[in-house]
């Protein structure tokens, strides 16, 4: 096979850049890696400036094409019609199905892509290829991502003439742990080194506060709070933000975000013109990929026409004598996926419930990315915050990388004389994080939307006479079971001395610090005794590599319930 | 479990001698070590005159180092409004939090401590439930520097013994 377009970076170099960094420190340059569009911007100095590519483009399609002998992307490869894009040769959506293992439904959705995706269920990662003269060439998403960022760095190599090591990514807020760690791969992969990973809707909130700053600049520190909703939806997910934000200083109150975006509206709607297409489409042959690639263009294009008119005609012929010809209206659209807004509706009443905000006390509702030109959603926004316009001095599409891109000067350490850079983001954990105790329950020790950096612990004891061992599987999510959260590692903790259960005490202490780095302590003591029984374990977590969601369920398997915890009840 | 064999049991801890403010001899041994984290568990513990005499050389703001209440965290007065909470927090935070810290090339370790401490009593105090219990506990106890919503978790770290805190503050109370 052909070797991998990504370098990684050796030693001498990395060690050379910093040396120049002393001197001159480098600036962190922001990315917004989006399911179908991707940005990359940088403080030139005075402004964020975004990087245009050489034909132009300050929007670059996220895709990576294997045609050809060297694998090509979006930022420099010439496509020539966009159905190049659906010929099975390119990979596309790969936000969407980085880290995840093949139960996931996002992946089992992905499986109607041009491209191959296979899953045979047991919680491994799924089989990704892509067809290079009729044999299926596998890949990762990582992989794909690295090429992708590999040409991204070029360009702004090229354009900046400095090397480019630190970068500020933008990522969803339904991201697990997990799924970070494949974008820092990826990250490495390409060479670069990441700074922050960013929620997207705190990106904007940065930005925001940015904007604010500028407009009342006598009121520094005090001045009055503005609460500004932010809602962000792409193709690939959907997140909500409530930010407080004063001073320069952007609070972020909650987060909220599911993987629900412009793919789901798409689908949905072509299910809706050709209900049988997920049988026709299933054996991934040239023609079949053919035909639903000629269906995908025609849907996408109908609803991007149904943010401007009422409604719209679709004729496409798929081939095999098979044609799709049909007035769809805006009803239409809006009916077939109702679930989906409904969820977007959740999304943002859980926000609110869980910033403890009042809707009257929203100052601003900020719409932002790919879908917040869909007519729905925006009444949906609006009608929930009960306001009658949106914040307009934002562009959508580019709000997130420009928030990358402050973050990349501030956390470069750059100032800026006119106080443009006086910036601050108070992050919040998006998800919660904790551990398997009393059965199959996920307890939680570290809630969502708790600030960073934050150190908190909770108790837990053995449930069996004698327990020496006891095991520790740290999950992160919101589900009550566990196997509805993403693991994220486990350990074992030994040479408890032998007591009868629910009497050693078992301290699992989470500490998230300030560069988003996960540990895990663990220490034991018995009632009585001076010292701690054995001394105290201290995990970095994601330990997890591909796949292992398996592993959970084997290990639960073969040590049923002998190396359980369960939670000390708090006394009242 | 019983509370007093929870709460007997959490004074081995080194991080619950620092809350329980009894054992002294216990704390130069982490000063030693980590100077400015004691400096963040003064926030849980009751000390003497002596003890903040000598942490108040520290550089540290003195309000921040040796609080008496979660309102000299913040540096405020007790009757402060909302809107003070809030600019006092702010204020706070574009000094302790560690992206600013990181910027200004302290240390991370230390300003974040202080900067979830400082957040706990912004927690506290902006939220008119929970303040109102605060205060009330406040003018019960008369021990205000003990009080139940001080930060645990600071305490811990502060102690340089991570992984060990105190029980919930249920239990302690029972003391």
């Amino acid at each position: 096979m052909d070797e991998p377009a990504y370098t990684v970076v050796s030693d001498s170099e990395t060690t050379g850049e910093e040396k120049s960094s002393s001197a001159f420190p480098e600036i962190a340059i922001g990315i917004d890696i989006g399911t179908s569009q991707c940005s990359i911007a940088i403080w030139n100095g005075s402004q964020v400036e975004l990087l245009k590519n050489t034909r132009n483009q300050k929007m670059m399609r996220s895709y990576v094409t294997f045609k050809d002998e060297v694998p090509s992307g979006g930022v420099s490869n010439q496509l020539s019609h966009e159905h190049e894009i659906l010929s099975g040769a390119a990979i596309f959506n790969m936000k969407r199905l980085i880290g995840r293992v093949d139960t996931d439904p996002i992946v089992h959705a992905s499986k109607i892509l041009p491209f191959l995706v296979q899953t045979l269920d047991i919680g491994v990662r799924p089989f990704i290829a892509a067809l290079v003269n009729n044999v299926w060439r596998s890949t990762t998403p990582e992989e794909v991502l690295a090429i992708f960022l590999v040409e991204l760095r070029a360009m702004a190599e090229m354009q900046l003439k400095r090397p480019i090591r630190n970068v500020v990514l933008t990522i969803p807020v339904s991201f697990s742990r997990f799924q970070l760690t494949r974008i820092e791969r990826a990250c490495a992969m390409a060479g670069l080194h990441v700074l922050r990973l960013m929620p997207e809707p705190t990106a904007v909130a940065l930005l925001y506060a940015q904007q604010q700053q500028l407009t009342v600049h006598e009121n520094m520190g005090s001045g009055s709070e503005k609460i500004a909703l932010i809602f962000n939806m792409g193709a690939g997910y959907c997140d909500v933000a409530l930010s407080a934000t004063a001073g320069g200083v952007s609070q972020i109150k909650a987060l909220a975000g599911s993987a629900i975006g412009g793919e789901d509206l798409l689908q949905n709607m072509m299910r809706h013109l050709l209900p049988d297409f997920e049988n026709r489409f299933s054996n991934h042959g040239m023609n079949e990929i053919k035909s639903m690639g000629l269906l995908r263009v025609a849907t996408q294009d109908a609803i991007h026409k149904l943010t401007t008119q009422t409604d719209v005609q679709i004729d496409v012929n798929l081939g095999n004598g098979s044609k799709v010809s049909k007035l769809v209206n805006r009803e239409e659209f809006e009916e077939v996926n109702q679930k989906i807004f409904e969820k977007c509706e959740n999304l943002i009443i859980q926000c609110l419930h869980d910033a403890k905000v009042e809707i009257d006390d929203i100052t601003d509702v900020i719409l932002v990315g790919g879908c917040s030109y869909i007519p729905k959603l925006r009444n949906l926004v609006m009608g929930i915050c009960k306001k009658e316009e949106l914040y307009n001095v934002i562009n959508p599409l580019e709000a997130a990388v420009y928030g990358a891109a402050l973050e990349g000067a501030v956390a470069s350490g750059i100032s800026d004389p006119f106080g443009n850079l006086d910036l601050l983001t108070i992050q919040v954990t998006p998800l919660g994080i904790g551990i398997r105790a009393d059965g199959n329950n996920f307890v939680p020790i570290i809630p969502r939307n708790t600030t960073m950096p934050a150190r908190k612990d909770l108790v837990f004891t053995t449930v069996r006479d004698n327990q020496i061992d006891a095991l520790v599987t740290v999950y992160e999510g919101e589900g009550e079971k566990v196997e509805e959260n993403h693991l994220l590692g486990y350990f074992k903790i030994t040479g408890i001395p032998p007591a009868p259960k629910g009497v050693p005490e078992i301290n699992v202490c989470m500490d998230i610090d300030a560069s988003n780095v996960l540990r895990v302590l663990a220490g034991v003591i018995l009632p009585g005794c001076p010292h701690p029984a054995i001394p105290v374990m201290e995990i970095r977590l994601p330990t997890v590599d591909d796949g292992h969601g398996w592993c959970a369920e084997a290990l639960y398997r073969t040590y049923g319930s002998t190396l359980d915890l369960e939670t000390v009840q708090k006394k009242i | 479990m019983a509370s007093l064999s929870l709460s007997s049991s959490s004074t081995h801890f080194i991080g619950s001698k620092v809350i329980n403010g009894s054992e002294f001899h216990s704390r130069p041994i982490s000063v030693n070590f980590r100077p400015l984290r004691v400096s963040a568990a003064a926030a849980t513990c009751e000390s003497s005159t002596a003890e903040r005499t000598r942490r108040s050389t520290y550089n540290m703001p003195r309000h921040i180092s040796s609080p008496a209440s979660l309102y000299e965290v913040l540096g405020i007065q007790m009757g402060a409004t909302c809107q003070e909470i809030k600019a006092a927090y702010r204020r706070l935070a574009r000094v302790l939090h560690p992206d600013v810290a990181a910027a200004t090339r302290q240390n991370d370790d230390n300003t974040a401590f202080e900067f979830m401490k400082v957040h706990e009593a912004y927690e506290t105090l902006s939220d008119p439930e929970k303040r109102e219990v605060y205060d009330l506990s406040l003018f019960r106890q008369r021990r205000p520097v003990s009080s139940p919503f001080a930060m645990s978790s600071s305490a811990a770290a502060a102690s340089g013994f991570s992984g060990y805190t105190r029980r919930s503050w249920e239990t302690d109370q029972c003391w």
